[in-house]
Protein backbone atom coordinates (compact mmCIF):
# COMPACT_ATOMS: atom_id res chain seq x y z
CA UNK A 1 0.00 0.00 0.00
CA UNK A 2 2.63 2.42 1.07
CA UNK A 3 4.75 1.83 -2.35
CA UNK A 4 1.54 2.19 -4.67
CA UNK A 5 0.77 5.50 -2.51
CA UNK A 6 4.18 6.57 -3.02
CA UNK A 7 4.44 6.04 -6.81
CA UNK A 8 0.39 7.95 -6.63
CA UNK A 9 2.09 10.67 -5.10
CA UNK A 10 4.82 10.94 -7.12
CA UNK A 11 3.26 10.82 -10.02
CA UNK A 12 0.69 13.65 -9.00
CA UNK A 13 3.72 15.54 -8.01
CA UNK A 14 5.35 15.39 -11.55
CA UNK A 15 1.99 16.49 -13.08
CA UNK A 16 2.47 19.35 -10.91
CA UNK A 17 5.57 20.05 -11.68
CA UNK A 18 5.31 19.64 -15.73
CA UNK A 19 2.07 22.06 -15.42
CA UNK A 20 4.41 24.76 -14.00
CA UNK A 21 3.17 27.56 -15.53
CA UNK A 22 -0.87 26.33 -15.36
CA UNK A 23 0.08 25.60 -12.20
CA UNK A 24 0.92 28.98 -11.46
CA UNK A 25 -2.34 30.47 -12.41
CA UNK A 26 -4.11 27.86 -11.04
CA UNK A 27 -2.67 28.49 -7.49
CA UNK A 28 -2.55 31.81 -8.20
CA UNK A 29 -6.54 31.69 -8.25
CA UNK A 30 -6.78 29.68 -5.42
CA UNK A 31 -4.35 32.08 -2.76
CA UNK A 32 -6.81 34.97 -4.23
CA UNK A 33 -9.68 33.09 -2.66
CA UNK A 34 -8.27 31.49 0.59
CA UNK A 35 -7.43 34.99 1.30
CA UNK A 36 -10.85 35.98 1.15
CA UNK A 37 -11.96 33.23 2.49
CA UNK A 38 -9.70 34.40 5.70
CA UNK A 39 -10.31 38.10 5.37
CA UNK A 40 -13.49 37.19 6.18
CA UNK A 41 -13.08 35.25 9.19
CA UNK A 42 -11.17 37.72 10.88
CA UNK A 43 -13.89 40.45 9.59
CA UNK A 44 -16.18 38.17 11.43
CA UNK A 45 -14.07 38.52 14.78
CA UNK A 46 -13.43 42.20 14.37
CA UNK A 47 -17.27 42.88 14.08
CA UNK A 48 -18.00 40.20 16.78
CA UNK A 49 -15.35 41.99 18.99
CA UNK A 50 -16.70 45.45 18.27
CA UNK A 51 -20.32 44.37 18.73
CA UNK A 52 -20.27 42.52 21.79
CA UNK A 53 -18.25 45.12 23.48
CA UNK A 54 -21.00 47.54 22.81
CA UNK A 55 -23.58 45.02 23.67
CA UNK A 56 -22.32 45.19 26.91
CA UNK A 57 -22.97 48.81 27.34
CA UNK A 58 -26.67 48.54 26.23
CA UNK A 59 -29.19 48.40 28.82
CA UNK A 60 -32.24 50.04 29.91
CA UNK A 61 -33.88 51.76 33.06
CA UNK A 62 -36.63 52.52 34.17
CA UNK A 63 -36.86 55.39 36.32
CA UNK A 64 -39.95 55.87 39.13
CA UNK A 65 -42.22 58.45 39.54
CA UNK A 66 -40.80 60.54 43.08
CA UNK A 67 -44.18 59.20 44.84
CA UNK A 68 -44.37 55.70 42.95
CA UNK A 69 -44.37 53.56 46.25
CA UNK A 70 -41.49 50.75 47.06
CA UNK A 71 -43.91 48.16 46.97
CA UNK A 72 -45.24 49.04 43.06
CA UNK A 73 -41.55 49.27 42.30
CA UNK A 74 -40.76 45.54 44.25
CA UNK A 75 -43.36 44.00 42.34
CA UNK A 76 -42.40 45.32 38.79
CA UNK A 77 -38.75 43.95 39.57
CA UNK A 78 -39.87 40.66 40.74
CA UNK A 79 -42.04 40.69 37.66
CA UNK A 80 -39.42 41.40 35.39
CA UNK A 81 -36.78 38.84 37.42
CA UNK A 82 -39.72 35.78 36.16
CA UNK A 83 -39.15 36.67 31.80
CA UNK A 84 -36.38 34.45 30.30
CA UNK A 85 -35.10 37.23 28.01
CA UNK A 86 -33.86 38.91 31.15
CA UNK A 87 -30.06 38.97 32.90
CA UNK A 88 -30.27 40.57 36.04
CA UNK A 89 -32.30 43.74 37.40
CA UNK A 90 -30.48 45.97 39.57
CA UNK A 91 -32.94 48.12 41.62
CA UNK A 92 -31.60 51.87 42.93
CA UNK A 93 -33.59 53.52 45.69
CA UNK A 94 -34.36 57.53 45.60
CA UNK A 95 -31.54 57.04 48.82
CA UNK A 96 -28.70 54.95 47.05
CA UNK A 97 -29.16 57.67 43.99
CA UNK A 98 -28.78 60.35 46.22
CA UNK A 99 -25.80 58.65 48.19
CA UNK A 100 -24.12 57.77 44.42
CA UNK A 101 -24.77 61.21 43.11
CA UNK A 102 -23.11 62.99 46.20
CA UNK A 103 -20.19 60.83 46.13
CA UNK A 104 -19.54 61.18 42.59
CA UNK A 105 -19.59 64.81 42.58
CA UNK A 106 -17.97 65.00 46.51
CA UNK A 107 -15.46 67.27 44.90
CA UNK A 108 -18.10 70.16 43.42
CA UNK A 109 -19.00 72.94 46.60
CA UNK A 110 -21.73 73.90 43.99
CA UNK A 111 -23.62 70.66 43.65
CA UNK A 112 -23.03 69.93 47.25
CA UNK A 113 -24.32 72.85 48.51
CA UNK A 114 -27.28 72.83 46.72
CA UNK A 115 -28.00 69.40 47.72
CA UNK A 116 -28.24 70.50 51.23
CA UNK A 117 -30.02 73.04 50.50
CA UNK A 118 -33.39 71.10 49.27
CA UNK A 119 -35.71 69.61 51.71
CA UNK A 120 -36.26 66.65 49.60
CA UNK A 121 -34.35 64.52 47.43
CA UNK A 122 -34.86 64.84 43.71
CA UNK A 123 -33.58 61.78 42.31
CA UNK A 124 -35.47 58.87 41.45
CA UNK A 125 -35.70 55.21 42.15
CA UNK A 126 -34.92 53.12 39.25
CA UNK A 127 -34.36 49.68 37.97
CA UNK A 128 -31.27 49.19 35.93
CA UNK A 129 -32.23 45.78 33.36
CA UNK A 130 -29.84 43.99 31.68
CA UNK A 131 -31.11 41.27 29.46
CA UNK A 132 -29.77 38.08 27.85
CA UNK A 133 -29.17 39.17 24.19
CA UNK A 134 -29.23 42.89 22.78
CA UNK A 135 -32.08 42.45 20.74
CA UNK A 136 -34.77 42.16 23.60
CA UNK A 137 -34.24 45.28 24.96
CA UNK A 138 -37.28 46.66 22.42
CA UNK A 139 -39.86 43.78 23.56
CA UNK A 140 -38.60 44.51 27.49
CA UNK A 141 -39.12 48.08 26.41
CA UNK A 142 -42.38 47.15 25.22
CA UNK A 143 -43.74 45.40 28.05
CA UNK A 144 -42.89 48.39 30.60
CA UNK A 145 -44.19 50.49 28.27
CA UNK A 146 -47.85 48.13 28.81
CA UNK A 147 -47.41 47.57 32.46
CA UNK A 148 -50.04 48.25 34.59
CA UNK A 149 -48.27 50.54 36.78
CA UNK A 150 -47.10 52.81 33.79
CA UNK A 151 -48.55 55.52 35.51
CA UNK A 152 -45.79 55.01 38.38
CA UNK A 153 -43.06 55.18 35.83
CA UNK A 154 -41.78 58.75 34.92
CA UNK A 155 -39.58 57.22 31.91
CA UNK A 156 -38.40 54.13 30.17
CA UNK A 157 -34.52 55.21 28.86
CA UNK A 158 -33.37 53.15 25.83
CA UNK A 159 -29.64 53.68 25.84
CA UNK A 160 -28.48 55.21 22.66
CA UNK A 161 -25.84 52.75 22.45
CA UNK A 162 -28.55 50.31 20.64
CA UNK A 163 -29.07 52.35 17.24
CA UNK A 164 -25.43 51.94 17.02
CA UNK A 165 -25.31 48.25 17.64
CA UNK A 166 -28.31 47.97 15.69
CA UNK A 167 -26.10 49.97 12.69
CA UNK A 168 -23.33 47.91 12.95
CA UNK A 169 -24.84 44.35 13.00
CA UNK A 170 -26.31 45.50 9.65
CA UNK A 171 -23.05 46.94 8.18
CA UNK A 172 -21.08 44.17 9.03
CA UNK A 173 -24.13 41.86 7.70
CA UNK A 174 -24.13 43.15 5.22
CA UNK A 175 -20.21 42.83 4.25
CA UNK A 176 -20.95 38.99 5.67
CA UNK A 177 -23.41 38.54 2.78
CA UNK A 178 -21.51 40.32 -0.09
CA UNK A 179 -18.08 38.97 0.91
CA UNK A 180 -19.72 35.46 1.33
CA UNK A 181 -21.24 35.72 -2.13
CA UNK A 182 -17.87 37.50 -3.31
CA UNK A 183 -15.94 33.92 -1.45
CA UNK A 184 -18.64 32.09 -3.42
CA UNK A 185 -17.60 33.39 -6.61
CA UNK A 186 -13.90 32.97 -6.40
CA UNK A 187 -14.44 29.52 -4.98
CA UNK A 188 -16.24 28.51 -8.16
CA UNK A 189 -13.80 30.62 -10.35
CA UNK A 190 -10.90 28.59 -8.54
CA UNK A 191 -12.93 25.65 -9.03
CA UNK A 192 -13.32 25.95 -12.91
CA UNK A 193 -9.90 27.10 -13.47
CA UNK A 194 -8.61 23.97 -11.37
CA UNK A 195 -10.73 21.99 -13.54
CA UNK A 196 -9.31 23.12 -16.57
CA UNK A 197 -5.55 22.66 -15.75
CA UNK A 198 -6.56 19.00 -14.52
CA UNK A 199 -8.42 18.62 -17.62
CA UNK A 200 -5.51 19.49 -19.92
CA UNK A 201 -3.31 17.39 -17.87
CA UNK A 202 -5.81 14.55 -18.58
CA UNK A 203 -5.82 15.26 -22.27
CA UNK A 204 -1.90 15.54 -22.55
CA UNK A 205 -1.59 11.65 -20.65
CA UNK A 206 -4.27 10.23 -22.73
CA UNK A 207 -2.25 7.48 -24.26
CA UNK A 208 -0.31 7.05 -20.29
CA UNK A 209 -4.01 6.42 -19.34
CA UNK A 210 -4.86 4.40 -22.72
CA UNK A 211 -1.85 2.30 -21.74
CA UNK A 212 -2.95 2.16 -17.85
CA UNK A 213 -6.11 0.98 -18.71
CA UNK A 214 -5.25 -1.67 -20.91
CA UNK A 215 -3.31 -3.10 -18.44
CA UNK A 216 -5.66 -3.62 -15.93
CA UNK A 217 -4.15 -0.19 -13.62
CA UNK A 218 -6.25 -0.22 -11.19
CA UNK A 219 -9.13 2.54 -10.29
CA UNK A 220 -6.82 4.62 -7.69
CA UNK A 221 -3.86 4.59 -9.98
CA UNK A 222 -5.44 6.27 -12.79
CA UNK A 223 -7.28 8.28 -10.61
CA UNK A 224 -4.83 9.06 -8.04
CA UNK A 225 -2.53 11.09 -9.26
CA UNK A 226 -4.95 13.88 -10.62
CA UNK A 227 -6.38 14.05 -7.25
CA UNK A 228 -2.77 14.11 -5.79
CA UNK A 229 -2.22 17.05 -8.61
CA UNK A 230 -5.55 18.76 -7.09
CA UNK A 231 -4.22 18.88 -3.45
CA UNK A 232 -0.87 20.16 -4.41
CA UNK A 233 -2.63 23.08 -6.07
CA UNK A 234 -4.16 23.18 -2.73
CA UNK A 235 -1.56 23.13 -0.27
CA UNK A 236 0.47 25.73 -2.23
CA UNK A 237 -2.45 27.97 -2.41
CA UNK A 238 -2.60 27.82 1.50
CA UNK A 239 1.09 27.81 1.92
CA UNK A 240 1.20 31.60 -0.42
CA UNK A 241 -1.95 32.90 1.24
CA UNK A 242 -0.37 32.53 4.26
CA UNK A 243 2.84 33.66 3.26
CA UNK A 244 0.44 37.09 2.11
CA UNK A 245 -2.01 36.60 5.17
CA UNK A 246 1.24 37.28 8.23
CA UNK A 247 3.13 40.36 7.06
CA UNK A 248 -0.32 42.04 6.42
CA UNK A 249 -2.06 41.37 10.13
CA UNK A 250 1.35 42.00 11.71
CA UNK A 251 1.74 45.39 10.20
CA UNK A 252 -2.26 46.15 10.53
CA UNK A 253 -3.11 45.06 13.76
CA UNK A 254 -1.45 47.79 15.85
CA UNK A 255 -2.58 49.99 13.45
CA UNK A 256 -6.39 48.44 13.52
CA UNK A 257 -5.50 48.37 17.67
CA UNK A 258 -5.57 52.03 17.46
CA UNK A 259 -9.02 52.55 16.69
CA UNK A 260 -10.66 49.79 18.18
CA UNK A 261 -8.50 49.22 21.37
CA UNK A 262 -10.16 45.44 22.45
CA UNK A 263 -9.14 44.08 18.88
CA UNK A 264 -5.78 42.27 18.80
CA UNK A 265 -6.18 40.69 15.30
CA UNK A 266 -2.40 39.23 16.23
CA UNK A 267 -3.13 37.99 19.29
CA UNK A 268 -6.15 35.75 17.38
CA UNK A 269 -4.42 34.80 15.07
CA UNK A 270 -1.40 33.93 17.05
CA UNK A 271 -4.21 32.04 19.55
CA UNK A 272 -5.92 30.24 16.69
CA UNK A 273 -2.82 29.37 14.86
CA UNK A 274 -3.78 25.73 14.19
CA UNK A 275 -7.23 26.35 13.45
CA UNK A 276 -6.47 28.71 10.74
CA UNK A 277 -3.82 26.72 9.07
CA UNK A 278 -6.09 23.47 9.09
CA UNK A 279 -8.85 26.04 7.76
CA UNK A 280 -6.94 26.72 5.20
CA UNK A 281 -4.88 23.50 4.23
CA UNK A 282 -8.39 21.60 4.31
CA UNK A 283 -9.73 24.35 2.00
CA UNK A 284 -7.03 24.27 -0.38
CA UNK A 285 -6.92 20.59 -0.67
CA UNK A 286 -10.81 20.24 -0.84
CA UNK A 287 -11.09 22.55 -3.44
CA UNK A 288 -8.64 21.13 -5.76
CA UNK A 289 -9.97 17.72 -5.35
CA UNK A 290 -13.01 18.62 -5.72
CA UNK A 291 -12.19 20.21 -9.01
CA UNK A 292 -10.17 17.48 -10.23
CA UNK A 293 -12.84 14.84 -9.45
CA UNK A 294 -15.64 17.16 -11.50
CA UNK A 295 -12.55 17.12 -14.27
CA UNK A 296 -12.08 12.97 -14.07
CA UNK A 297 -15.64 12.07 -13.93
CA UNK A 298 -16.02 14.46 -17.18
CA UNK A 299 -13.13 13.99 -18.93
CA UNK A 300 -11.65 10.28 -17.93
CA UNK A 301 -13.32 7.17 -18.65
CA UNK A 302 -11.62 3.85 -17.26
CA UNK B 1 -11.30 -20.25 -22.48
CA UNK B 2 -13.29 -17.87 -24.76
CA UNK B 3 -16.75 -18.08 -25.58
CA UNK B 4 -19.35 -15.75 -27.45
CA UNK B 5 -23.30 -16.45 -27.38
CA UNK B 6 -25.54 -15.04 -29.59
CA UNK B 7 -23.54 -11.79 -29.57
CA UNK B 8 -24.48 -8.78 -30.92
CA UNK B 9 -23.22 -4.85 -30.82
CA UNK B 10 -25.25 -2.38 -32.40
CA UNK B 11 -24.04 1.07 -32.77
CA UNK B 12 -26.60 3.78 -32.30
CA UNK B 13 -29.14 4.20 -34.35
CA UNK B 14 -28.44 1.23 -36.57
CA UNK B 15 -25.05 0.35 -37.25
CA UNK B 16 -24.78 -3.61 -37.05
CA UNK B 17 -21.08 -4.33 -35.92
CA UNK B 18 -21.31 -7.86 -34.84
CA UNK B 19 -24.54 -9.87 -35.69
CA UNK B 20 -25.15 -13.04 -33.43
CA UNK B 21 -21.64 -14.43 -33.04
CA UNK B 22 -21.03 -17.66 -31.98
CA UNK B 23 -17.79 -18.89 -31.12
CA UNK B 24 -15.67 -21.42 -28.45
CA UNK B 25 -11.86 -20.93 -28.28
CA UNK B 26 -10.09 -23.39 -26.11
CA UNK B 27 -7.16 -23.19 -23.69
CA UNK B 28 -3.81 -22.52 -25.36
CA UNK B 29 -5.13 -22.32 -28.83
CA UNK B 30 -4.09 -19.98 -31.59
CA UNK B 31 -6.51 -18.68 -33.91
CA UNK B 32 -6.14 -16.32 -36.27
CA UNK B 33 -9.18 -13.76 -36.97
CA UNK B 34 -9.53 -12.45 -40.13
CA UNK B 35 -11.46 -10.03 -42.44
CA UNK B 36 -11.46 -6.89 -44.02
CA UNK B 37 -11.53 -3.81 -41.97
CA UNK B 38 -15.28 -3.34 -40.68
CA UNK B 39 -15.91 -6.72 -39.76
CA UNK B 40 -16.00 -6.70 -36.48
CA UNK B 41 -12.55 -8.34 -35.14
CA UNK B 42 -11.21 -4.93 -33.22
CA UNK B 43 -14.70 -4.65 -31.61
CA UNK B 44 -15.10 -8.34 -30.43
CA UNK B 45 -11.27 -7.75 -29.18
CA UNK B 46 -12.48 -5.38 -26.93
CA UNK B 47 -15.50 -7.13 -26.23
CA UNK B 48 -13.20 -9.38 -23.79
CA UNK B 49 -11.13 -6.44 -22.84
CA UNK B 50 -14.93 -4.89 -21.64
CA UNK B 51 -13.89 -1.29 -23.63
CA UNK B 52 -16.68 -2.22 -25.20
CA UNK B 53 -20.10 -3.81 -23.75
CA UNK B 54 -22.47 -5.85 -26.29
CA UNK B 55 -26.26 -4.69 -26.94
CA UNK B 56 -27.42 -8.62 -26.60
CA UNK B 57 -25.39 -11.86 -25.96
CA UNK B 58 -23.32 -13.04 -23.31
CA UNK B 59 -19.02 -13.29 -23.87
CA UNK B 60 -17.16 -15.45 -21.52
CA UNK B 61 -13.56 -15.35 -20.18
CA UNK B 62 -12.39 -18.17 -18.29
CA UNK B 63 -15.61 -19.48 -17.47
CA UNK B 64 -16.56 -15.61 -16.12
CA UNK B 65 -19.78 -13.92 -17.78
CA UNK B 66 -18.63 -10.85 -18.65
CA UNK B 67 -21.80 -9.11 -17.75
CA UNK B 68 -21.54 -9.99 -14.20
CA UNK B 69 -17.51 -7.95 -14.10
CA UNK B 70 -18.21 -5.08 -12.52
CA UNK B 71 -15.96 -2.32 -10.86
CA UNK B 72 -12.54 -3.45 -9.83
CA UNK B 73 -12.83 -6.95 -11.05
CA UNK B 74 -12.47 -5.08 -14.66
CA UNK B 75 -8.96 -4.62 -14.07
CA UNK B 76 -8.40 -7.94 -12.71
CA UNK B 77 -10.14 -9.27 -15.98
CA UNK B 78 -7.60 -6.66 -17.58
CA UNK B 79 -4.64 -8.52 -15.93
CA UNK B 80 -5.82 -11.62 -17.07
CA UNK B 81 -5.58 -10.88 -20.85
CA UNK B 82 -2.71 -9.37 -22.26
CA UNK B 83 -3.12 -6.87 -25.29
CA UNK B 84 -0.79 -5.64 -28.30
CA UNK B 85 -2.02 -3.20 -31.22
CA UNK B 86 -1.07 -2.34 -34.29
CA UNK B 87 0.16 1.04 -32.94
CA UNK B 88 2.45 -0.40 -30.39
CA UNK B 89 1.19 2.03 -27.61
CA UNK B 90 5.04 2.82 -26.17
CA UNK B 91 5.47 5.52 -24.11
CA UNK B 92 8.12 7.85 -26.08
CA UNK B 93 9.25 9.20 -22.42
CA UNK B 94 10.60 6.48 -20.95
CA UNK B 95 12.76 3.34 -21.67
CA UNK B 96 12.07 -0.15 -22.47
CA UNK B 97 12.29 -1.49 -19.11
CA UNK B 98 10.09 1.93 -17.94
CA UNK B 99 7.63 0.89 -20.42
CA UNK B 100 7.54 -2.76 -18.67
CA UNK B 101 7.89 -1.40 -15.39
CA UNK B 102 5.04 1.16 -15.83
CA UNK B 103 2.16 -2.18 -16.51
CA UNK B 104 3.80 -3.77 -13.31
CA UNK B 105 3.65 -0.51 -11.24
CA UNK B 106 0.32 0.55 -11.73
CA UNK B 107 -1.20 -3.04 -10.75
CA UNK B 108 0.63 -2.45 -7.57
CA UNK B 109 3.80 -4.93 -7.61
CA UNK B 110 7.20 -4.49 -5.47
CA UNK B 111 10.10 -3.19 -6.41
CA UNK B 112 11.76 -6.61 -6.00
CA UNK B 113 8.86 -7.85 -8.36
CA UNK B 114 9.26 -5.42 -10.79
CA UNK B 115 13.65 -5.87 -11.43
CA UNK B 116 12.85 -9.78 -11.32
CA UNK B 117 10.74 -9.93 -14.01
CA UNK B 118 11.05 -7.09 -16.61
CA UNK B 119 14.69 -7.88 -17.48
CA UNK B 120 13.05 -11.56 -17.73
CA UNK B 121 10.34 -10.94 -20.14
CA UNK B 122 12.90 -8.41 -22.48
CA UNK B 123 15.11 -11.23 -22.63
CA UNK B 124 12.11 -13.64 -23.93
CA UNK B 125 10.84 -11.22 -26.19
CA UNK B 126 14.92 -10.71 -27.29
CA UNK B 127 15.03 -6.69 -26.17
CA UNK B 128 18.16 -7.77 -23.71
CA UNK B 129 20.06 -5.65 -24.96
CA UNK B 130 17.66 -2.71 -25.55
CA UNK B 131 16.56 -2.64 -21.60
CA UNK B 132 17.67 1.54 -21.54
CA UNK B 133 16.80 2.19 -24.77
CA UNK B 134 14.25 4.66 -26.12
CA UNK B 135 11.19 4.08 -28.05
CA UNK B 136 12.82 6.14 -31.05
CA UNK B 137 16.19 4.54 -30.83
CA UNK B 138 14.37 1.40 -31.49
CA UNK B 139 13.16 -0.46 -34.72
CA UNK B 140 9.36 -0.70 -35.23
CA UNK B 141 9.77 -4.84 -34.94
CA UNK B 142 11.20 -3.78 -31.55
CA UNK B 143 8.91 -1.41 -30.39
CA UNK B 144 6.18 -4.18 -31.15
CA UNK B 145 8.07 -7.18 -29.29
CA UNK B 146 8.37 -4.48 -26.29
CA UNK B 147 4.85 -3.93 -26.90
CA UNK B 148 4.44 -7.65 -26.76
CA UNK B 149 6.68 -8.12 -23.39
CA UNK B 150 4.62 -5.35 -21.53
CA UNK B 151 1.62 -7.68 -22.51
CA UNK B 152 3.06 -10.73 -21.49
CA UNK B 153 4.45 -9.17 -18.10
CA UNK B 154 1.14 -10.48 -15.88
CA UNK B 155 1.54 -14.11 -17.38
CA UNK B 156 -1.88 -13.43 -18.82
CA UNK B 157 -3.90 -16.45 -20.19
CA UNK B 158 -4.95 -14.76 -22.99
CA UNK B 159 -3.08 -13.15 -25.75
CA UNK B 160 -4.79 -10.58 -28.11
CA UNK B 161 -3.17 -8.80 -30.65
CA UNK B 162 -4.58 -6.96 -33.13
CA UNK B 163 -2.96 -5.93 -36.33
CA UNK B 164 0.07 -6.35 -34.62
CA UNK B 165 2.31 -6.40 -37.92
CA UNK B 166 0.55 -3.89 -39.84
CA UNK B 167 2.75 -1.24 -39.14
CA UNK B 168 5.69 -3.85 -39.98
CA UNK B 169 7.88 -4.66 -43.09
CA UNK B 170 7.45 -8.55 -43.74
CA UNK B 171 10.49 -9.29 -42.06
CA UNK B 172 9.72 -7.57 -38.93
CA UNK B 173 6.14 -9.00 -39.25
CA UNK B 174 7.34 -12.60 -39.61
CA UNK B 175 9.91 -12.34 -36.74
CA UNK B 176 6.59 -10.81 -34.49
CA UNK B 177 4.46 -14.14 -35.51
CA UNK B 178 7.24 -16.49 -34.38
CA UNK B 179 6.96 -14.72 -31.06
CA UNK B 180 3.55 -15.20 -30.66
CA UNK B 181 3.91 -18.65 -32.00
CA UNK B 182 6.65 -19.20 -28.89
CA UNK B 183 3.93 -17.61 -26.76
CA UNK B 184 1.45 -20.02 -27.44
CA UNK B 185 3.55 -23.23 -27.37
CA UNK B 186 4.08 -21.60 -23.76
CA UNK B 187 0.70 -22.51 -22.90
CA UNK B 188 -1.22 -18.95 -23.37
CA UNK B 189 -4.20 -19.06 -26.17
CA UNK B 190 -3.48 -16.54 -28.57
CA UNK B 191 -5.74 -14.62 -30.44
CA UNK B 192 -4.46 -12.68 -33.86
CA UNK B 193 -6.73 -10.37 -35.71
CA UNK B 194 -5.18 -9.25 -38.72
CA UNK B 195 -6.03 -8.70 -42.91
CA UNK B 196 -2.79 -10.00 -43.75
CA UNK B 197 -3.18 -13.45 -45.55
CA UNK B 198 0.20 -14.27 -46.41
CA UNK B 199 1.00 -14.32 -42.15
CA UNK B 200 -2.09 -15.90 -41.91
CA UNK B 201 -1.14 -19.11 -44.48
CA UNK B 202 2.03 -19.54 -43.22
CA UNK B 203 0.81 -20.32 -39.49
CA UNK B 204 -1.62 -23.31 -40.62
CA UNK B 205 -3.83 -23.07 -37.60
CA UNK B 206 -7.16 -22.28 -36.77
CA UNK B 207 -8.94 -19.50 -38.55
CA UNK B 208 -11.61 -17.61 -38.17
CA UNK B 209 -13.50 -15.58 -41.23
CA UNK B 210 -15.46 -12.75 -40.29
CA UNK B 211 -17.55 -10.77 -42.78
CA UNK B 212 -19.82 -7.42 -41.92
CA UNK B 213 -20.44 -8.61 -37.90
CA UNK B 214 -20.92 -12.15 -38.74
CA UNK B 215 -18.61 -15.44 -38.50
CA UNK B 216 -18.71 -16.87 -42.12
CA UNK B 217 -15.88 -19.72 -41.79
CA UNK B 218 -14.37 -21.03 -39.05
CA UNK B 219 -12.11 -23.75 -40.26
CA UNK B 220 -9.25 -25.80 -37.72
CA UNK B 221 -6.26 -25.45 -40.33
CA UNK B 222 -7.24 -22.86 -42.31
CA UNK B 223 -6.30 -20.18 -45.10
CA UNK B 224 -7.73 -17.08 -45.65
CA UNK B 225 -8.73 -16.44 -48.28
CA UNK B 226 -10.15 -13.03 -49.88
Amino acid sequence: MSVNLKRIISSGWTNFKRNSFLSFGTTGVMTLTLLLLLGLLFFQFMTSQVVAELESKVDISAYFKQDAPEDIITSVREELETLPEIDFVEYTSRDEALAEFKERHADNELIQESLAQLEENPLQASLNIKAVDSTQYASIAGFLDDHKFRASIEKINFFENELVITRINKISNGIKTWGLIGTIMLVAIAIMVTFNTIRLTIYSQKQEIEIMRLVGASNWHIRGPYLVEGAFYGIFAAIFALAVAYPSILVSSDKINVFAPSINLLAYFTANLWQVLVALFVAGILLGMISSTIAMNRHLKI
Amino acid sequence: MIKFDNLTKIYEPDSVVLDNVNLHIGQGEFVSLVGQSGAGKTTLMKILTKEELPTKGNAYVDGDDLNDIKGGAVQLLRRKIGNVYQDFKILDGKTAFENVAFALEVSGATQEEIEEDVPRVLAIVGLANKIDSFSHQMSGGEKQRLAIARALIHRPKILLADEPTGNLDMVNGYEVLKLLEKINEFGTTVVLATHDSKLVNTIGKRVITMEKGRVVKDQEHGRYVI
